[in-house]
Parts: C-alpha cells; sequence; structure tokens
C-alpha cells in the first residue's frame, strides 16, 4: 500500500470524529430523560422522545465514510429531524429553564450536525479522492482542532457533574441566609444573619463543637499512635498468629454498626464510660483502627528494605531507623490515615447518640440532630449549623490535598 | 590492621535452605576480595552475615580478631554500598552523604564543622559537588551510585562491602566506575570486600577472589592464579572456559574484519 493510501484511511474530519464519540454519550442522556416524561405523564412527548432517541440512533450508526456523499445526505436529514423533533418537544412545553436544558440535549447535538456534516471539510471528504497535500492538511488542521473539541466536551459534562454536587450546598446555604424557617422560596430572594448569629451567640453550638473536637482529634491520636508501630509490626515483621490477627483486625467492620451497638454500650455502661469523651473516643477507634492499620500497612510495604539496612549500617537502631528513614517517607499515607479517622469521629453520629445522652456532651451531629426535633424544625438554624460543622473539615481537606492525592496515589506508583 | 575473618561459617536460613555452608575465609589488611560465583551461590548471604544483615548459623565472623556474631551492624564500623543504591529519597544528597556520621554515637561523634569537612572532601573526590543539594532522584544513575559510594566511604569504614555495585549501570559507565572504584582503594587502602558474578570484574578488580558455588568456597587465591591453576572443574569452567571464550570471540571478530 502505497503511503498516500495509508494516510487516506487514517484521515477522518474531525468533526466526524467528534460526532462519532460524543453522539453516543448524547443518546444515553436523551434515553435517561425520557424518564422525566414518563414521570411527568406526558405521552406525547414521551414518543416524541423516544424518536428523538431513534434518530440520534440512526445518525449515529449512519455517519458518512469517505466518498459516501449519499450516507453524508441522509445524515443532514435524520440531524435536521432531530432538531424539529427536539424544537416540537421544547415548544410543546411550558418554558423554563431546566426544559430548556433538557431539549437541549437533541437540539444542540442536532444542530451541530447539521452544520459540521455540511462544512466544507467534510463535503470534500465526501465529494472525491483528496490530494496527499490536503490529506496532510488536514490531518494537521485535525490535530490542532481534536484537543480543543474534546476539552469543550469533557467540560460539558464536568460541569454537570459540578452543578449536581454543588446544588444542595447552594440550596442549604440558601436556606441558612434566609429569614424565616421555610424550605421553599427561590434561590438568594432575600437575606439574613438570624441563623448564623443565633448558633454562633448559643452556647450549646460551642459546647457541641468542643466535643466533637476532643472526640475527633482524640480518636486521631490515639489511633495514629497503635496503627502506625501495628502497621510496620505487620509489615516488617513475621511472628506466629500474625496473619490471623492481621484477618481478626477486619473482623469488626465485617458486621453493621448496629449490630454491636447494644453490646458496646453494655460495655461502656459497665466501665462508667457512657457520657464521656473517652468512652466515644475508645469506640471510634475500634472501628477506624483496621482501616488505618491496613493503609498503613500497604504503605510500609513500599518502602524498600535495603534503605532500612542502609540506615542500620549508618549506626542507626530499629527505632531510629523508623524515625528517621521510614516515618519521614510515609508521611502523606499517615496524613491519609490521620484525615480518615479524624473524618470518621467528626460524622459519626449513631454511637454518639447512644452513648452521650446528656445535652453538655452532644457531639455536633447529634447536637444538630436535636435542633430539628426540640425546636420545632428549625430549618434555618439546622442549616446554618450544618455550613458550620462542615466549614472545619473542608479547610482541613484543603490543606492537606496535596497529601491525600500523593498518599492515594503511593501504593501504586513507585517513585 | 583491619583483618576480616570467616571462621566454619554456616547460613541455614528458616526455610531449612542452606545458602553458605563451613566457609573459611580470611581477607588481609587493605586487600581488594572479589566474591565470585553465579547467582544463587551465597555471595550476598556472605556479605550480608559479615554487615549483621543476616544473622549467622554456626561459626564466627571475626573483624580484628573480635568476634561480631552478635554486633549491631552500625557498631561494627562498616561501609556498605547497594545494588539499588537505597539512597534516603527524603534527604539531599549533602544529607544523605552525612546521615552516619550525624548518627555515630559517643566518642566517634564529631563536630558540625568536622562533618561538613568530610562530606566536602567526599563530594569532591567522587565530583559531586555541584549536586549537594539535590535529591537522589534529580540524579543520574551514575550519580546516585557515586553517592552510595560517598556514604560508605565519609564514615571511613574499617571494611567496605559492595554487592554486584555496578549490574544497574550500563556497559560504559560501568567500566567507567570499575576504574573509579580501584582508584579509590588503591588512594585510601580501604579493606574492600566486593560481590560480583562477572568474571571479568573478579579479573580487573580483585587482589584475590574467593569463587563460591552452592555455598561451598571453591578456590581462594589472586585472579592471575586461580584461571592459570583452577583448583576443580567449576572454577575451570566458570571462570577459564568463559574467560577464553571472550578472547575467542574478540579474536574472531578482529580477525574477520581484517
Ligand atoms: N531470606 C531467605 N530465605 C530463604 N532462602 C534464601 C533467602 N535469601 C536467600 N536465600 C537463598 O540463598 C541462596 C543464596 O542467596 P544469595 O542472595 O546469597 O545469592 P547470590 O550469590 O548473592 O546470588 P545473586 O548473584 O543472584 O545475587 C539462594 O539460593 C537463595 O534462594
Ligand atoms: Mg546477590
Amino acid at each position: 500500500m502505497t503511503n498516500a493510501n495509508v494516510m487516506r484511511i487514517w484521515y477522518v474530519p474531525v468533526e466526524v470524529l467528534t460526532l462519532k464519540r460524543w453522539l453516543i454519550p448524547a443518546f444515553i442522556i436523551n434515553i435517561l430523560l425520557l424518564t422525566i416524561d414518563v414521570l411527568r405523564e406526558d405521552n406525547n412527548n414521551l414518543i416524541l422522545g423516544i424518536l428523538g432517541c431513534i434518530v440520534l440512533f440512526g445518525l449515529r450508526s449512519n455517519l458518512p465514510e469517505m466518498f459516501q456523499r449519499k450516507r453524508r445526505d441522509i445524515s443532514l436529514i435524520l440531524s435536521a429531524l432531530i432538531v424539529g423533533i427536539g424544537t416540537l418537544r421544547l415548544i410543546s412545553l411550558e418554558f423554563s429553564i431546566f426544559n430548556l436544558w433538557m431539549q437541549s440535549w437533541l437540539i444542540i447535538p442536532g444542530i451541530l450536525s447539521l452544520i459540521w456534516l455540511s462544512s466544507k471539510p467534510v463535503s470534500v471528504w465526501t465529494g472525491r479522492e483528496l490530494s496527499t497535500s490536503a490529506i496532510e492538511y488536514g490531518l494537521k488542521r485535525n490535530y490542532e482542532l481534536k484537543s480543543n473539541f474534546s476539552k469543550i466536551a469533557s467540560h460539558i459534562i464536568l460541569i454537570h457533574f459540578v452543578i449536581v454536587t454543588v446544588f444542595p450546598l447552594v440550596w442549604i446555604f440558601d436556606i441558612a441566609i434566609s429569614p424565616g424557617n421555610a424550605l421553599g422560596g427561590e434561590i438568594g430572594d432575600s437575606f439574613s444573619g438570624e441563623h448564623f448569629s443565633k448558633i454562633l451567640s448559643g452556647d450549646s453550638f460551642w459546647v457541641w463543637m468542643t466535643n466533637s473536637l476532643i472526640v475527633s482529634l482524640g480518636t486521631c491520636l490515639l489511633g495514629l499512635t497503635i496503627a502506625i508501630p501495628a502497621g510496620y509490626a505487620f509489615s516488617r515483621y513475621k511472628f506466629s498468629g500474625r496473619d490471623v490477627s492481621m484477618f481478626a483486625f477486619l473482623l469488626v467492620q465485617m458486621f453493621p454498626g448496629i449490630i454491636i451497638l447494644v453490646p458496646y454500650f453494655l460495655v461502656m455502661k459497665t466501665l462508667g464510660l457512657l457520657n464521656s469523651h473517652l468512652g466515644l473516643i475508645l469506640a471510634y477507634c475500634v472501628t477506624a483502627l483496621p482501616l488505618c492499620v491496613w493503609m498503613l500497612k500497604g504503605f510500609f510495604d513500599t518502602v524498600p528494605r535495603e534503605l532500612e539496612e542502609a540506615a542500620m549500617l549508618d549506626g542507626c537502631n530499629q527505632f531510629q531507623v523508623f524515625t528517621k528513614v521510614v516515618l519521614p517517607l510515609s508521611l502523606p499515607a499517615i496524613a491519609v490515615t490521620a484525615l480518615f479517622s479524624f473524618l470518621a469521629a467528626w460524622n459519626e453520629f449513631l454511637l454518639a447518640l447512644t452513648f452521650n445522652t446528656s445535652n453538655d456532651m452532644y457531639t455536633l451531629p447529634v447536637g444538630l440532630a436535636s435542633l430539628i426535633s426540640s425546636t420545632g424544625q428549625a430549618w434555618g438554624d439546622f442549616a446554618a449549623a450544618s455550613i458550620l460543622v462542615s466549614l472545619p473539615v473542608a479547610l482541613l481537606f484543603l490543606f492537606f490535598q496535596k497529601f491525600l492525592i500523593e498518599g492515594l496515589s503511593a501504593g501504586g506508583v513507585k517513585g | 590492621m583491619v583483618q576480616v575473618e570467616y571462621k566454619n561459617v554456616t547460613k541455614t536460613y528458616e526455610d531449612g535452605f542452606e545458602a553458605v555452608k563451613e566457609l573459611n575465609l580470611d581477607i588481609k589488611d587493605g586487600e581488594f576480595l572479589v566474591l565470585l560465583g553465579p547467582s544463587g551461590c551465597g555471595k550476598s548471604t556472605t556479605l550480608r552475615m559479615l554487615a549483621g544483615l543476616e544473622e549467622v548459623t554456626d561459626g564466627d565472623i571475626l573483624i580484628d580478631g573480635l568476634k561480631v556474631n552478635h554486633l549491631p551492624s552500625g557498631a561494627r564500623g562498616l561501609g556498605m554500598v547497594f545494588q539499588s543504591y537505597a539512597l534516603y529519597p527524603h534527604m539531599t544528597i549533602s544529607d544523605n552523604l552525612s546521615f552516619g556520621l550525624r548518627m555515630s554515637k559517643g566518642e566517634e561523634k564529631l563536630s558540625t564543622e568536622e562533618i561538613n569537612k568530610r562530606v566536602i572532601e567526599a563530594a569532591e573526590m567522587l565530583d559531586l559537588s555541584d549536586h549537594l543539594d539535590k535529591k537522589p532522584k534529580e540524579l543520574s544513575g551514575g550519580q546516585r551510585q557515586r553517592v552510595a559510594l560517598g556514604r560508605a566511604l565519609v564514615r571511613q569504614p574499617k571494611v567496605l562491602l559492595m554487592d554486584e555495585p555496578l549490574s544497574n549501570l550500563d556497559a560504559e559507565l560501568r567500566h567507567q566506575m570499575r576504574n573509579e572504584i580501584r582508584r579509590l582503594h588503591d588512594e585510601l587502602g580501604t579493606t574492600t570486600i566486593y560481590v560480583t558474578h562477572d568474571q571479568i570484574e573478579a579479573m580487573t578488580l580483585a587482589d584475590r577472589v574467593a569463587i563460591l558455588d552452592k555455598g561451598i568456597l571453591q578456590q581462594h587465591t589472586s585472579p592471575l592464579d586461580a584461571y592459570n591453576n583452577p583448583a576443580n572443574e567449576f572454577v575451570r569452567t566458570f571462570l577459564c572456559r568463559h574467560i577464553d571464550d571472550l578472547v575467542e570471540t574478540a579474536n574472531n571478530l578482529f580477525n574477520d574484519t581484517k
């Protein structure tokens, strides 16, 4: 085969390539959107929507190849059909941003495909045999445009994810800064700081915050103090019962928390640890430890043995080998573990609710829940407090972000 | 005077495998000894027992007439160069070099100035002066190898141990580093034990070679003597035949091109 022929086979205009790739997600999304029509019991639009999906699928399978002018023309007709169906659906519905967004999943692919398939590069490509220099030019053009196209497409997807994740947050924020305790109302229609000032000036919030901090930091510290040496021992030493105890660690994780709740309660009661910080810290450590130990063991496994041997020849004793060589190398993993155990304790609800029953021993999640029941659904206070509760965690994440990413990928690649 | 002696040393691993059997070996002061043998013959094990990284199952290892079987690694006054370099990734080159000095205890403890002086000397000797502030991952393979060598040397070890230190380098660099290692030995006169499975490396570097097979010492003599008077069939095949083959290949090449 001549070079020109090879190039001819490899050259497909970027417009067609893009359509080939992105019509599939568009098709899937349209199918998913049909459920909305089903929920609305809007049969006319449902039929139109199904029709749209079918035509979209037809367009995707009918995209033209080289020299296929006829298929190109059919594709153009199909695209126009899609735009038509989309517009029809849009007109028949009451106008709203949501409906516009929904229909744009039909209309925009249709319009793009209309424009792109009738553009000059595609017409030429489907119309006649291209000269070598034309292909060279086309490949260069593809190269220049391709990254832009896929950037735009992936950003559209990402923006959707962002909206889905951010929307509840925005809503909560809106409730927190709206006067009164209503859940409805347009977003951003009125403003008041009453909820925040009420929460911040009340005593209980600060008491709960202190409790939460003590319990979470305690869990984090106690957990690490046990998990670091344990993980190291599991990673480096062979002793009888090693495998069994590694497995036993996981045993607690295998029961749903609610099963061990009652035994836990009885144990804590016998020990006189109800309504205390220590009781919660101990209970949280039991649940957080296995994960921490396993994570740290996994990381210590990746620290080469020869490094420790070198340190021993450099005159370190066993403890110094650990503190001066292994520990500094493991900081990312330790940071991740610390964060995990902190968060687990910070967010836990059930145990805290069961063990600590007096108001001044509540942790934040329990305190928050009490806002709803006792003062007759104080949604505004609740929202404001939720934001205040998640703030430290959000800050922590921002601060640890670099470590987190490093730590999570640490086992995978050897640096 | 630094003298190393293996007396009837046997190593049996936990799984019952005998890696070294009844080894008797002596290394003289200032000598360059090469441990030579095929893969899996127990060279590394022999070396690691001296370094205190493996326990001795039976027999004694003596440094300067002192039995060191149960002395911690750091107290034996040895320097070791690992095949994978084993540089501390989180420290700069200068910290890597000075780590051993900073770790020394009691009388051996040096002042900061003295440590700096020694690091700078070592860096100059190994042509690393420009890289002292870098981290190991910013260096080339050859440079890392030299840092590993420098780290072993700054403590002015009684014995320098090297376990296949050049096997991660390309041919050209290996040749260069081989000369470098021999030059350093001649300059410093440190007693050196060098492990390799490369016959040419052994022939060019060694004052004496100790040839091992299946954990048993086959011959212990100067390289030339081993080549001229192989003690047994194994040495004949592993050393003499191998070198003859190399020479023949080279000659054939030469003749063909003529
Ligand atoms: N931890 C261990 N447990 C059991 N057997 C081992 C252990 N370490 C090494 N061995 C065995 O001891 C023998 C000698 O190992 P050693 O590492 O000393 O070989 P070597 O001569 O250095 O080989 P190479 O040139 O491949 O590095 C090998 O057969 C090996 O399988
Ligand atoms: Mg070896």
